[in-house]
């Protein structure tokens, strides 16, 4: 043969293993008899299975039923999701009064609304919106699901919320149809973009505060009922604790990220000691001192919630695993960068916020996100010291007087619903991630 | 100490101003004595090139006078400002002395106008609209303006450091600082960079080089720096120092890399 090509070779088109259906199943499926009768036995036990789980959760099933004993009636092998769609208000709102559902409802919606705009890439100013969801977004949520006579800060708070959603609202309308910016649109509905800085900026904060004041006695006068947090539970219970956990612990890990890598003696030994001792014991046991041992060290007449206590308990172990994670992300960055930072004269915060943190999170998007979806599992620890997140619901089931005895549905019900959000997450940290990395690879 | 310098036109100016003084600098790391008893005076719009083989302390003294290393003993004094522990000096400092590394270290989240803007935005507060434009104007001078939207890690290793020495010079520091810039790069990209630099010294940019490049040193450099085990052996004009050189260990180096 000879080793030098004289002439430039002709293509030859791909072995069949590589362009049809069914080479690719010749080769990877069927290429020996022992692997034949390997695939035949796997085919007939999938057979198996998804015929035994459809027989049991479809076919045979009940849906429509009064009491369970309707179900045997019906099938005696097939399940009987009559008791899980009685139960279905249960399941999502705990006992939140029937007709205040709404707000829960619209709780929910508005956070779906507020954060669409950061996914559309022709809104602008992302990062004040981002803001705007953690300072006044909770708020907001927070009045509307425990209702009653509002505080002064509440009212304040109230308000912002309400101004910030709308403008963000506004902002996305303009950005989608003018692609431009809210404040620049505005300046030039009043013919004012070409006055100076100052005076801009002057006429723009008095939109604001007169949009403020306006907000503030129209709400002034919005009351809803008050509902206790004792009535919450469901899965609307296991989002607002797994919802706060995760929005205050990746801050709060950060913080002790950067105290343990500190160069301040204090500040290191201080988070250090915090992120080994809150990680060397089980959250069932945090959650535990946070409710019964916390409140006898506290002064007489000192009254947290127990909701309250909770949550806390939840945001403080998760931010020391999230601190670890971060740690980890930032020992993945080379020196060189700290070093082409203060080249250019950064500061510590500087060189942390634009250059070191947003390359090390974004390292660390599986192992967040993996975080996160834990800690969403893990709050179903909290039906063990008594709060009917869903869990305690689903587990309830099989007490109420008609569905006695009713343990599986509700329990593979539950396995679904949580399948569905995880992996929702899962799915959508892996497009983050490849929307991240575009075109910035090492 | 330091000569009378009368090379080019800019020796009026160059004899005036004092950009950097190290008297008796010593520095260890733990128990070795990297840099010995160091005295350097470098005035403004003088080009320095440092050459040694690797181990003689010759990056750590330039990574000295930008403040990236502590020194232990001894003085330096960068544009009238004694580097030691105030923080605020150093950051001053930091603003006024450009560096470029072997490893550019470029930040890649960032995209090549991202990479330049940050600084002056940042640090100098100067608005947005100014730094792209001071950045578009440098990335004109080192010769890519078309890749300002790319990230570093789409560009070749020569326009990557190319765009680190934009990424300094759009800080307008008074002192640039090179350490092996050319070391890590293919060699036909060499070439492309080592031009900037000489584009940069014809400014009259107060420049400090390490590096090997022996054709370079001879252009540019007012003088050379010969160091071996954190002592600086010799200096010299280029054409004594390459011509006969003084001392033996300069002569073995240089018949070691000529």
């Amino acid at each position: 043969m000879a080793i030098i090509t004289q002439q430039k070779t002709a293509e030859r088109p791909a072995p069949i293993s590589e362009t049809s259906v069914l080479g690719w199943l010749r080769i990877n499926l069927f290429s020996s008899s022992f692997n034949t009768i390997l695939t035949l036995v796997m085919v007939f036990i999938v057979y198996l299975t998804i015929s035994g789980v459809l027989a049991w959760g479809y076919l045979d099933a009940t849906f429509v039923a009064d009491k369970r004993r309707e179900c045997y009636d019906f099938s005696l092998t097939g399940a009987c999701w009559a008791g899980v769609i009685a139960w279905l208000d249960n399941i999502f709102y705990g006992r939140y009064p029937r007709e205040e559902l709404w707000r829960v409802n619209m709780g929910g919606l508005l956070l779906i609304l507020w954060m669409i705009p950061l996914w559309i890439s022709r809104v602008r100013g992302k990062i004040l919106i981002g803001v705007s969801v953690i300072m006044f977004y909770p708020f907001l949520a927070g009045y509307l699901f425990t209702g009653g006579e509002k505080s002064w800060f509440m009212q304040f708070m109230v308000t912002g919320a309400f101004l910030a959603f709308f403008v963000n609202m506004a902002n996305m309308l303009i950005g989608l149809t003018m692609n431009t910016s809210m404040d620049k649109f505005l300046l030039r509905l009043i013919g004012q973009s070409e006055a100076p800085d100052k005076t801009q900026r002057n006429i723009l904060l008095g939109l604001v505060v007169l949009s403020f004041v306006i907000i503030f006695s129209v709400q002034s006068s919005w009351i809803v009922d008050g509902v206790s947090w004792t009535k919450w539970g469901g899965l609307f219970l296991t989002l607002v604790i797994s919802g706060i956990g995760i929005a205050s612990s990746l801050p709060l890990g950060i913080f002790l990220a950067l105290g343990r890598r500190s160069k301040l003696p204090v500040v290191r030994v201080l988070s250090t000691g915090f992120i080994e001792v809150f990680r060397s014991v089980p959250l069932i046991t945090v959650l535990f001192m946070a409710t019964t041992m916390f409140p006898l060290f506290m002064p007489e007449g000192f009254f947290l919630n127990k909701l309250v206590q909770v949550i806390i308990a939840v945001v403080l172990f998760n931010a020391c695993y999230m601190a670890e994670i971060v740690r980890a992300g930032l020992q993945a960055i080379p020196k060189g960068q700290f070093e082409g930072a203060h080249t250019i004269g950064l500061g510590y915060w500087g060189t942390m916020g634009l250059i070191i943190m947003p390359q090390a999170l974004k390292h660390m998007i599986p192992n967040i996100v993996g975080n996160i979806i834990g800690l969403l599992k893990d709050t179903t620890l909290v039906s063990i010291i008594g709060l009917f997140d869903i869990l305690g619901m689903l587990r309830s089931i099989s007490k109420d007087v008609p569905w006695l005895g009713l343990h599986k549905e509700p329990l593979v019900f539950g396995a679904i619903l949580f399948f569905l959000i995880c992996f929702s997450m899962s799915k959508y940290s892996r497009h983050l991630e490849a929307k991240l990395s575009a075109g910035n690879k090492h | 100490m330091s000569e009378q310098i009368n090379t080019g036109q800019l020796a009026s100016a160059a004899t005036s101003e004092q950009m950097i003084e190290i008297n008796q600098m010593n520095k260890w790391y733990g128990d070795f004595h990297v840099l010995k008893d160091i005295n350097l005076t470098v005035h403004k719009g003088e080009r320095f090139v440092i050459c040694g083989p690797s181990g003689s302390g010759k990056s750590t003294l330039i990574r000295c006078i930008n403040a990236l290393e502590e020194h232990q003993e001894g003085d330096i004094i960068v544009d009238g400002i004694k580097l030691g522990k105030n923080l605020k000096n150093l950051d001053h400092i930091r603003t006024e002395v450009g560096m470029v590394f072997q490893n550019f270290n470029l930040f890649p989240h960032l995209t090549i106008l991202e990479n330049l803007t940050l600084g002056p935005v940042w640090v100098r507060k100067m608005p947005k609209a100014d730094a792209i434009e001071t950045a578009m104007k440098y990335l004109e001078r080192v010769k890519i303006p078309e890749q300002a939207l790319k990230y570093p890690g789409q560009l070749s290793g020569g326009q990557q450091q190319r765009v680190a020495i934009a990424r300094s010079l759009c800080m307008s520091p008074k002192i640039m600082l090179f350490d092996e810039p050319t070391s890590a790069l293919d060699p036909e990209m060499i070439k492309e960079v080592l031009d900037v630099m000489v584009e940069l010294a014809d400014t009259g940019m107060t420049m400090i080089v390490v590096t090997h490049e022996m054709g370079f040193a001879k252009t540019i450099a007012d003088e050379v720096i010969f160091m071996d085990e954190g002592d600086i052996v010799e200096r010299n004009k280029p054409e004594a120092f390459f011509g006969n050189p003084e001392h033996e260990r300069t002569q073995q180096f240089l018949n070691q890399i000529l």
